[in-house]
């Protein structure tokens, strides 16, 4: 009845679509080697847990993704004690799962997280490489094959939410940004499945809107929200509407902006 | 009875116009004028002298000459809304537009209150300018003029749109009208590539005029022609024609809304048709093809004979040839007039965007100057530390003459990647002596800009960037306190970080806090009726984040039982660990537990619209700030040199709010300068004795850390910075909001990436500082 995850759920099996924009997949394959934990710093929807999938696929690692929430604790991630039929088991957390097994965990919006449950992963991170397990009284020495992964948007300018710098130096920072129009465009066609054209124009707006991000808009549409718009198109939804849904009412609530955004979008189509 | 009503009244008007101010006729004027007009009325007449009063003295005077008129016929909402249009006018255009509005009451103002005015381009301006800065990716500025036109950073739009019926077609001609505009600009409808003009009249087969040393290129090309004017119009048909199959591509959809627009349009050429001007088969023909939407093709005959379409992107001299041979085709035609163009085109501003060119060639000379001056200071000042080491001098160093460094290009061009623009060249590297430097991607757009404009980038901006870094052009030239007066009683002493030496300068500034008398006025009420839409919604939003209550869990006792908590105990118990005693779950509220500081620029430039915005901004925010309950303090800050650095108290940070805040809020005024380490300074000392989670540093500013001395350019930046460093080390987070347009050069360097906001539109500051607030505290 209660049972923990399993290891083989994370297999990755299928090659995930994934378009470089650098030499990001170099970099982390190199801190993999050498076992550096990594982080990726990055606007919402710009591709970093995208690129997380690819890089375990790659690796043929498991990828345990842990979607970080301000009530998370270190039981949630190291694990706890359950009852089983009037006997206690010990249930493996995702942290420590990927530890065991020697997969790749990834911390999903790290800053979200209260700041003494990110301290946990400090022994990790570094050169020790070990995850003391108090409850149990066990210290699990991480394989050369674990890897720990965090994700984090510094364009929010929260100063409430801000990563330790006694955490984030022990990383290999990348920053996926948005990727450069013309990639942008190819990931849009292939993710939303529509013509090179169509793509493009998209993108046309996605930039469009970046630009609004001095007067007033808080981050511009992400790749994200334009293959969503592609994916609308795509099943007949007329593309002034599909962009009004997908892009100019997800990005603002202010009047004027998504009048504004709404002014583009129909200049475009 | 009558005397003593003008004794209230006539102490009333003093009470917002000095009386020192009036001549004592004018006063005397006045006081009849008020007289003859209800109670009701005189108060509603005051509220509004005392808004005007403060923006222009002039335009007060001439205000109230002109309100007869306007108290017969408006009610008082409507005397407010005249008041206001007065006050756009004034500000949009200056005092002679102000006064046109006023005398004019029926033209200018009654109608639009009948409704018969159309689409004003006030109206949606905030709108237009948004669409047409994502569209543009840069912004421009909107302003109304009588035809549409640009001068490459402004674009003019007629004032009111009157065309259709409703609102949303006209919105649409504003939308056409200006992605048009935009697109002139973007096909370079001045020539402001053109470098080598001789190439060009070779190829023309005309002698080149005779140069004379200054001028503009266009004036100087058209009058080579017989009949200028024509070659002017075949011109401004053909980059026409060019900037419409551009949005035809670039904007589809904007096109295809547009038939109406063209439809309506139709007829005012037809019109022509009859007199058989020149140039009007062609427009009609662009025009019926904008019509159905069609994708453009040129006119048959003379146009379709001369013109190389495929050619023109990469080679804007080619259309001046295409141009020049159509003329030559047609000048000595029967047809003597020239059609008038369809409205869409609008005028063409050659002299208006040659200026504009100047001014910005002027500012992104200095802006990269500058800029590369920062950015290699610290290579600089360590060449001259080895230099100096070597010499084992110890004497304070000479600034350098900047003569023994050479700085030159590393540039690698960049293929052409796009295919429409010509030029896109890059500048990534630069060297200093042997070493490489990048550049960021400001100095990268800024390098690029000189580029296109010059066509190279002098090597005088880079000397003059290494003499500026090396500290030539900047000499400091400090005066003694004694020279200065001597230190103000009870003033704190700050250092200041010198650069140069990479070091301080020990209590080499004075600061004094000071107290500020509230002031009466109506300037509260005013802004607070103004603002309470905004104000209503702000509470209901920072209520929200107050109000944060959630439960927790493992706690030694609490309203309910923690059933995780409790079946892990019961877990560990079995197995055999000692049990948790935290089995309860609580209702927490949680702590916010953050403290603000808002420290306002108060210098001299901050005269008007600016800081009447800060002030509404700063009420908006303590009304919000009530609902939310963090602990804040408001100061203002300003100075005259070294010895003379002053901080106003508003508001401290365990001062309630109250209608003192209030008054002092009404009484903030510009003062002097701005120097901004010694109050960063004083605030970090206050702020880090405050016991809080979160201690923000909020600094409201309209410009560059400046003084009257020497406090200027990069050593008032690099000690600004200091400071900020200073307060970051203590624990505290600087963010700045700042209204100058020139601040993208600086901001990034002294606060970091994310750490400040640019305000485009100061009327926006009331809505968007307590947004900022909100995501900075969330």
């Amino acid at each position: 009845m209660i049972s923990g995850q399993r290891i083989e759920e994370h297999i990755i099996s299928r090659e995930p679509y994934y378009r470089q924009q650098g030499q990001e997949l170099t970099i982390a394959l190199a801190a993999y080697q050498h076992q550096i934990p990594l982080l990726l710093k990055g606007p919402t929807g710009s591709g970093k847990s995208r690129f997380m999938q690819y890089l375990a696929w790659k690796l043929r690692r498991p990828l345990i993704t842990v979607s970080c929430h301000d009530d998370l604790s270190t039981s949630d991630l190291v694990g706890r004690y359950l009852i089983r039929g009037g006997e206690t088991v010990w249930l493996d957390g995702p942290l420590t799962l990927a530890v065991r097994h020697g997969g790749i965990c990834y911390l999903d919006e790290i800053v979200e997280a209260r700041k003494d449950t990110t301290v946990v992963i400090h022994p990790l991170a570094d050169d020790r490489r070990e995850l003391p397990i108090e409850k149990k009284g066990e210290i699990l020495s991480a394989p050369p094959e674990f890897m720990l992964a965090l994700s984090y948007n510094p364009g929010y300018q929260s100063v409430v939410k801000d990563l330790k710098p006694s955490t984030r130096q022990r990383f290999v920072a990348l920053e996926l940004s948005y990727p450069s129009p013309e990639i942008e465009a190819e990931i849009v066609q292939h993710e939303a499945a529509i013509t090179r054209e169509e793509a493009e124009r998209l993108v046309r707006l996605a930039e469009m809107t970046r630009g609004l991000e001095d007067a007033g808009l808080q981050e511009g549409a992400s790749t994200r929200l334009l293959i969503h718009a592609g994916i609308l198109m795509g099943s007949g939804i007329e593309p002034r509407q599909a962009c009004k849904v997908t892009i100019s009412e997800t990005l603002s609530d202010d009047h004027e902006l998504v009048a504004a955004i709404d002014e583009m979008i129909s200049s475009l189509y | 009875m009558d005397s003593l009503f003008d004794h209230s009244t006539a102490q009333k008007l003093h009470g917002i116009i000095p009386e020192t101010e009036l001549n004592s006729w004018e006063s005397e004027e006045l006081l009849d004028c008020l007289a003859e007009l209800s109670p009701g009325q005189q108060d509603l007449l005051l509220q509004q002298i005392s808004v005007i009063w403060p923006v222009s003295h002039s335009l007060c005077l001439a205000f109230l000459e002109a309100i007869r008129p306007a108290l017969a016929c408006l009610d008082a909402e409507q005397f407010a809304a005249w008041v206001r249009g007065i006050l756009d006018r004034y500000e949009a255009q200056g005092l002679q537009e102000a006064r046109r509005f006023m005398v004019d009451l029926d033209n200018h103002f009654v109608c639009t209150l009948k409704g018969q005015s159309g689409l004003m381009l006030s109206d949606i301006k905030t709108r237009l300018h948004l669409y047409l800065r994502g569209v543009a990716g840069r912004p421009f500025d909107l302003e109304s003029g009588d035809l549409p036109g640009t001068d490459t950073a402004t674009i003019f739009l007629p004032r009111n749109s009157t065309l259709f019926s409703n609102d949303a077609t006209n919105f649409l001609a504003y939308k056409l009208l200006a992605s048009l505009q935009w697109a002139l600009v973007r096909v370079n409808l001045y020539c402001h590539e053109i470098t080598d003009e001789d190439a060009l009249f070779a190829r023309l087969g005309y002698p080149a005029p005779d140069k004379p040393a200054s001028g503009i290129f266009l004036t100087r090309f058209f009058q080579t022609f017989a009949r200028p004017k024509l070659a002017m119009a075949i011109y401004h048909f053909l980059q026409t024609f060019r900037a419409l199959s551009f949005l035809q591509k670039r904007l589809p959809g904007l096109m295809a809304d547009s038939r109406a627009y063209f439809q309506k349009i139709r007829p005012q050429l037809l019109a022509d048709m009859e007199d058989k001007k020149l140039l009007v088969k062609e427009y009609t023909f662009v025009l019926d093809q904008l019509c159905d939407n069609q994708p453009l093709e040129l006119p048959a005959g003379a146009f379709r004979k001369n013109c190389n379409p495929a050619s023109w992107w990469q080679d804007i001299s080619q259309i001046l040839v295409d141009a020049a041979h159509i003329h030559d085709q047609w000048k000595d035609g029967s047809a003597e007039d020239i059609a008038t163009p369809p409205l869409f085109q609008g005028s063409f501003l050659i002299e208006e965007a040659h200026a504009r060119r100047l001014a910005r060639r002027k500012k992104a000379e200095q802006q990269f100057i500058e800029a590369l001056s920062i950015r290699i200071m610290p290579s600089v000042a360590k060449n001259q530390d080895h230099a100096q080491e070597s010499l084992g001098s110890e004497q304070p160093q000479q600034p350098d003459s900047g003569a023994n460094i050479s700085l030159r290009l590393a540039s690698q061009q960049d293929g052409q990647e796009e295919k429409e623009p010509v030029h896109d060249r890059v500048i990534r590297h630069i060297r200093l002596d042997d070493q490489k430097i990048d550049l960021d991607s400001r100095l990268q757009e800024l390098g690029r800009e000189i580029m296109d404009d010059l066509g190279n980038l002098p090597q005088l901006y880079l000397d003059s960037a290494a003499e500026m870094a090396a500290g030539r052009s900047y000499e400091p030239n400090f005066n003694t306190p004694e020279q200065e007066g001597a230190a103000l009683k009870g003033a704190s002493l700050y250092d200041e970080w010198d650069f140069r030496r990479q070091g301080f300068r020990h209590n080499w500034c004075h600061l004094l806090e000071k107290e500020i008398q509230p002031s009466g006025g109506t300037f509260i009420a005013t802004a607070l009726s103004e603002h309470r839409g905004v104000i209503k919604q702000l509470k209901r939003q920072f209520e929200q984040m107050r109000s944060h209550h959630r439960f927790v869990g493992r706690q030694r006792d609490g309203d309910d039982i923690d059933l995780d908590a409790l079946i892990e105990a019961v877990a560990d118990h079995k197995a055999g660990l000692p049990p948790s005693e935290r089995l309860f779950v609580r209702q927490l509220r949680d702590q916010r537990d953050i403290a603000a500081l808002f420290l306002v620029d108060m210098s001299s430039s901050t005269e008007g619209w600016v800081g009447k915005a800060i002030k509404e901004s700063l009420l908006v925010m303590a009304e919000a700030m009530e609902s939310l309950g963090d602990r804040y303090a408001i100061y203002g800050f300003s100075g005259m040199r070294r010895t003379r650095s002053e901080v106003f108290r508003v508001k401290e940070m365990e001062e309630p709010y109250n209608d003192t805040v209030q008054g002092r809020i009404a009484a903030l005024s510009p003062k002097d300068y701005t120097r901004m380490g010694p109050p960063i300074r004083h605030f970090t000392k206050l702020l880090s004795q405050v016991e809080a989670r979160v201690r923000l540093l909020i600094i409201l500013t309209d410009g560059k850390p400046e003084d009257y001395d020497d406090y200027k350019g990069e050593y008032a930046i690099e000690d600004t910075r200091h400071a900020l460093i200073e307060a970051k080390n203590a624990g505290i987070h600087p963010f700045c909001i700042t209204i100058d347009h020139q601040a993208q050069d600086y901001i990034s360097h002294l606060f970091g990436e994310v750490n400040y906001l640019f305000i485009d539109d100061v009327k926006g500051l009331p809505r968007r500082m307590p947004d900022m607030y909100r995501v900075l505290t969330s």
